[in-house]
């Protein structure tokens, strides 16, 4: 098992190493096995070349964390909603939260293009955030139907019969409770709303490029150090991101008790 | 409740245009001929039986390989470092990037074809099979199974992981073998999230479009690969045959989210 378990993980990562390899070739003809020449030609193109990368990676970051914002708070309720009370029509909003996941996100963004366009909201990053919370909240919600149900509704109960007022057991009891669901939500929303290139594409048209956006083109054909540049800040910056949430688990006191994710 | 009914409108908006229907053109009366058109097309059978191939291939194969490495985390107390590098860094990882590093890995020119031509098992380019941009569409399917085993053993891992501390130490005392326990009470148990995991791998391989775009062949295309080619025509009124496309292809992955919750339900009632 172990030994399955370790080339798992070289499969995971001898991708990865190339792409971190490629960023910085800057010749590597067939058949030789290792580049001939290295440079950081690659990120000096994309940080100080024509167009410069910054601009874009500050709006990419900041429409994800809009997302993962309005995904949590979204789907808090809505796992509320779904775990511990009974509705008319329940089981139609239960299948209504699974829906994007259903319906292929491609007809979804052909379908809101032209609407969003009418309503002015092609183009703009409102309209990049709301697309991108329809498509990220599943997973939110999810997550949090899951914690929320291992949860249960006892501590607080608790909090409630020991005097608690209802705002008192929401800081003290409901909200650390659900801290690593909550998180876990998050990162899943920002990773779903940065890598999202189609999406993006219809409903930012072209004046909303986002990072994503940005590097599509150069992964299908051209400069292959360029594209592997590309590739290699967006895994960068996703991991310091990601790496921030878990600092922040960490600071808030929520050690091992369940990993972001896991 | 709202983004669930702007969602739906976007759907709806997009299937009334396959009929047809299209205000700002100024089209108003619902037609079946672009639903016609796409359904008479030639290539249309041939890009609707590689997407559901490829996405059928690229889930059952993740939802195997993915339980798989849910179990062996969970049997071999993996720790917080390596769940992270196991799950954690290529659910992170773009579908696009991972693309990019199957293209450099696998292509004519790529790492494995340098390694097989220095060991002398090929000879030039040409020889080494394709893989990018086959008909057969394996660099597609190995970036979907590189991307979500990782996303079904994170979809699994916790309950498995409950399951496993509750029930196992008991099947093991009543004489059952770790192997067994785990196909005998592990996996009936865990099995909504594993038919869950199933599904949105199923759909998500079935309907996006990013991947294919960028390693599958010409010929056959995937569906939703037909279908933006249609819809960024400059013809405007191939929209409609874009969306006619569209509407295809939601009516068969409706079909199969409907089976499924037929399963889910029989499963519950079963209980």
């Amino acid at each position: 098992m172990r030994v399955f378990f370790g080339i798992y993980l070289l499969v995971v990562f001898v991708p990865l190493s190339t792409i971190a390899v490629w960023a910085f070739v800057d010749r590597w003809p067939w058949p030789n096995l290792l580049p001939s020449a290295l440079s950081t030609r690659g990120l000096a193109e994309i940080f100080n070349g024509h167009a410069p990368i910054g601009g874009v990676l500050a709006r990419s970051i900041l429409i994800a964390v809009a997302v993962s914002v309005l995904c949590i708070v979204i789907a808090s309720l809505s796992a509320r909603a779904l775990v511990f009370y009974e509705f008319l029509g329940k089981d139609l909003f239960r299948f209504a939260t699974i829906l994007p996941f259903i319906v292929p996100a491609a007809v979804f963004a052909m379908g809101i293009q032209v609407a969003f366009l009418r309503v002015g909201l092609g183009g703009t990053m409102l309209g990049v955030i709301i697309a991108h919370t329809v498509v990220a909240l599943p997973y939110a919600i999810g997550i949090m139907t899951d914690v929320m149900a291992a949860a249960g509704p006892r501590l607080e109960e608790q909090s409630r019969v020991l005097g608690a007022s209802r705002r008192q057991t929401l800081v003290h009891v409901t909200v650390p409770s659900l801290l690593p669901g909550i998180l876990a939500s998050a990162s899943m929303a920002y990773i779903v709303s940065f890598s999202q290139y189609f999406l993006t594409l219809l409903v930012g048209g072209g004046s909303m490029k986002t990072f994503a956006v940005v590097m599509f083109p150069f992964l299908s054909s051209g400069d292959r150090t360029i594209a592997a540049s590309y590739s290699l800040v967006f895994l960068v910056s996703t991991f310091a991101v990601f790496l921030l949430f878990e600092w922040i688990l960490k600071k808030l006191g929520m050690r091992e008790t369940r990993s972001l994710f896991l | 409740m709202l983004l669930a009914l702007l969602f739906a409108y976007g759907v709806l908006n997009g299937i009334l245009q396959g009929f047809g229907i299209m205000p700002y053109l100024g089209l108003t009366t619902p037609t079946l001929e672009y639903y016609t058109e796409a359904l008479t097309r030639s290539d249309l059978i041939s890009s609707i039986l590689f997407s559901l191939y490829v996405a059928a291939a690229s889930s059952v194969l993740a939802t195997m390989g993915g339980v798989t490495l849910s179990a062996v985390i969970t049997r071999l107390r993996v720790g917080r470092t390596g769940r992270l590098a196991s799950v954690q860094i290529p659910i992170m990882t773009a579908h696009t990037v991972v693309a990019l590093s199957v293209i450099s890995l696998f292509s004519g020119s790529g790492l494995l074809a340098r390694v097989l031509n220095s060991i002398g098992v090929i000879g030039s380019q040409a020889d080494f099979p394709t893989v990018v941009g086959s008909s057969q569409g394996w660099a597609i399917i190995l970036v979907y199974l590189w991307k979500e085993i990782p996303f079904v053993a994170f979809s699994t891992f916790a309950i498995m992981g409950s399951i496993s501390d509750r029930f196992s130490e008991a099947a093991s005392s009543l004489g059952a073998s770790p192997l067994r326990t785990f196909f005998a009470v592990t996996v009936p148990l865990s099995s909504p999230a594993i038919a869950k995991s199933f599904l949105i791998v199923f759909a998500f391989a079935f309907g996006s479009y990013e991947v294919p775009l960028l390693l599958g062949s010409t010929l056959p295309r995937a569906l939703p690969v037909l279908a933006y080619i249609e819809y960024s025509s400059p013809e405007l009124l191939d929209r409609a045959h874009a969306m006619a496309l569209n509407g295809i292809m939601s009516f068969i992955t409706l079909i199969l989210a409907w089976l499924y919750l037929r399963i889910i339900q029989r499963e519950r009632r079963g209980r």
